[in-house]
């Protein structure tokens, strides 16, 4: 299979007549991205916005950011099973806005947070700090159930960026990554000697707001599943969920996976990356057996020597996490556990409640609990209310001035579990 | 297959009282209830803690206990104990989040009903 990614550099945004892209500016029709949306007849309202890197812009809460996108050659256009037809995804060659964002805003609940700062102290925790975006706060009409405003949302997120993402269409890319993995007996007949290693990403899949989907597939309802990594970096794998927001997956992480790809550039050199393997986190104990149970199955019936395992959430699914790695180091396969920690305001805590003498290799990607001063905003995108939601939690929080204190918590991809963000370990 | 949800969720108390055991407290009093049950036996069905941080500062907490069996289960009686040690961990620095009652009520009970289903073996989201 071979997926070409042509990114087309965008280092500004602007609203006018059109959507295109000439010299690295993104251009966004906002009335006719206003009619994309209201088309779909649950959507009452549509407010859109610009925030760019460096500007003093606060959004708040955010749901989900998306990379826009425009499929150019082979299957696999827009979010197969969800915003267009089942079609194979991974293949063929996708044109990126590269730098460009579009991030959906608004309450479901009153308790979301997620916040993206686009300068300062916050902006340095979230990778979406220097992203150019389109921000999408949509008003819903009255009496959608939550499932149904939530979903509202999710869709026109999506859709908003394969609208934008059509701007790609007829760019130049300033730069083409090409991806190119044969089936897993021909990797390793090219590869004998190197150690085959999978990658198994725990997904949050619990219920509303909670919610992974995989060609439009509610992942709550699957055994872990094989996927090539090609599926995941166009578009298979689209984000439902946003109350963790530091170390929720966004759909546009899923789109850039960093373990993804960080095991293709050392496939063929140190490694030979076999695929990915989607694990559903059940509530369940017997969901939590069985996903492991079935991953485990999975590693050995491919021959792994070693799995990456990568966390989403906090909470019951570090018992999964925990799981996977006991049941495959028992087996003999080796594992690597991403997840991120609550190691207490100092980091001095225990950072995991769980623990295993089978955990002998796990990567932290930050303390959640860590605080950060977040200087009051000139603009806010999104609910301003939020802020107090925030500042909520703790005594002290919002200081007069209006400069917040909070914990990474509330940042959106401070810890991201698929190390997609700015915090990175040195050893000392 | 009998099954009995520990709560302190008046919302999940007036759906599902037949087979609820309602919790006049904490969220943390559900999970210390939760776990001396598991200790004396009962199987947990579901997991005590939420799957994200903000719900962990809900006021409500709603866990899935099974039936009576001959001795605790040692990974349920270990989950169950780590479940509270890790709450009290993380509310160690904070305070539970009392201003969106109905809304931490209403997702409690949402993602009740999610596991409910998850128990029964379709694991069809509700809705």
């Amino acid at each position: 299979m071979k997926l070409e990614i042509g990114r087309i550099n965008i280092k500004d945004i602007q609203f006018g007549d059109g959507t295109f892209v000439q010299d690295g500016v993104l251009t966004v029709d906002r009335e006719g991205l206003t009619a994309f949306l209201k088309e779909d007849e649950r959507v009452a309202g549509v407010r859109l916005d610009i925030a760019r890197p460096g500007e003093k812009v606060r959004i708040i809460p955010v749901k989900d950011v998306v990379e826009p996108r425009v499929k150019i050659e082979g299957t696999g256009a827009g979010f197969p099973g969800v915003t267009a037809k089942p079609s194979q995804c991974g293949q063929g060659r996708t044109h990126v806005l590269y730098g460009a964002a579009v991030v959906t805003v608004g309450d479901i609940v009153g308790f979301q947070e997620g916040v993206i700062d686009m300068w300062g102290e916050g902006g340095r925790w979230t990778p979406f700090s220097k992203t150019c975006n389109v921000t999408l706060d949509l008003q819903v009409v009255d009496g959608l159930d939550t499932h149904t405003h939530e979903e509202t949302i999710r869709l026109a997120g999506l859709r908003a960026a394969e609208f934008i993402g059509l701007a790609g269409r007829g760019a130049e890319p300033d730069e083409v990554l090409t991806y190119e993995m044969g089936g897993i007996f021909e990797e390793t007949e090219k590869y004998p000697n190197l150690p085959k290693v999978l990658y198994a990403e725990m997904m949050i899949t619990q219920g509303l707001l909670h919610d992974t989907y995989i060609y439009g597939v509610n992942a709550q309802t699957i055994l872990p599943a094989l996927m090539h990594p090609h599926e995941e970096l166009d578009g298979a794998v689209i984000s439902g969920n946003c109350v963790a927001a530091c170390d929720k997956i966004t759909t546009y992480q899923h789109q850039n996976n960093s373990v993804i790809l960080d095991l293709f550039a050392q496939h063929g050199k140190e490694i030979n990356f076999m695929g990915v393997v989607m694990v559903p986190e059940h509530t369940t104990l017997s969901g939590k057996l069985r996903a492991s149970d079935y991953t485990l199955k999975l590693a050995q019936m491919l021959g792994a020597d070693a799995v990456v395992v990568s966390e989403e959430g906090y909470g019951n699914p570090d018992s999964d996490l925990l799981m996977i790695c006991k049941k495959c180091e028992n087996a003999g396969i080796k594992t690597v556990l991403i997840t991120d920690e609550c190691a207490g305001r100092d980091g001095m805590s225990q950072g995991l409640a769980d623990t295993a003498s089978e955990a002998v290799a796990v990567v932290s990607t930050g303390n959640v609990s860590h605080v950060v001063t977040l200087a009051p905003a000139e603009r806010v995108i999104g609910n301003p209310e939020s802020i107090a939601v925030l500042a909520g939690g703790w005594k002290g929080a919002l200081l007069e001035d209006g400069t917040l204190m909070c914990e990474l918590n509330a940042v959106i991809g401070s810890t991201s579990e698929i190390g997609y963000h700015h915090v990175t370990c040195r050893q000392y | 297959m009998q099954r009995t949800i520990v709560t302190n969720n008046p919302a999940v108390w007036d759906k599902y009282s037949a087979n609820a055991l309602f919790i006049e407290g904490s969220a943390e009093q559900v999970l210390i209830r939760v776990r001396d049950m598991v200790h004396q036996g009962y199987e947990l069905i579901s997991h005590p803690l939420p799957a994200s941080l903000r719900i962990m500062f809900s006021p409500y907490r709603s866990v899935i206990i099974g039936e009576k069996r001959g001795a605790a289960d040692h990974l349920e009686a270990e989950i169950a104990e780590e479940s509270i040690w890790k709450y009290r961990q993380k509310m160690s620095s904070r305070e539970i989040d009392a201003g969106n009652n109905a809304d931490y009520r209403l997702i409690d009970l949402l993602l009740l009903d999610a596991a409910l289903k998850e128990d029964q073996g379709g694991g069809q989201p509700p809705g």
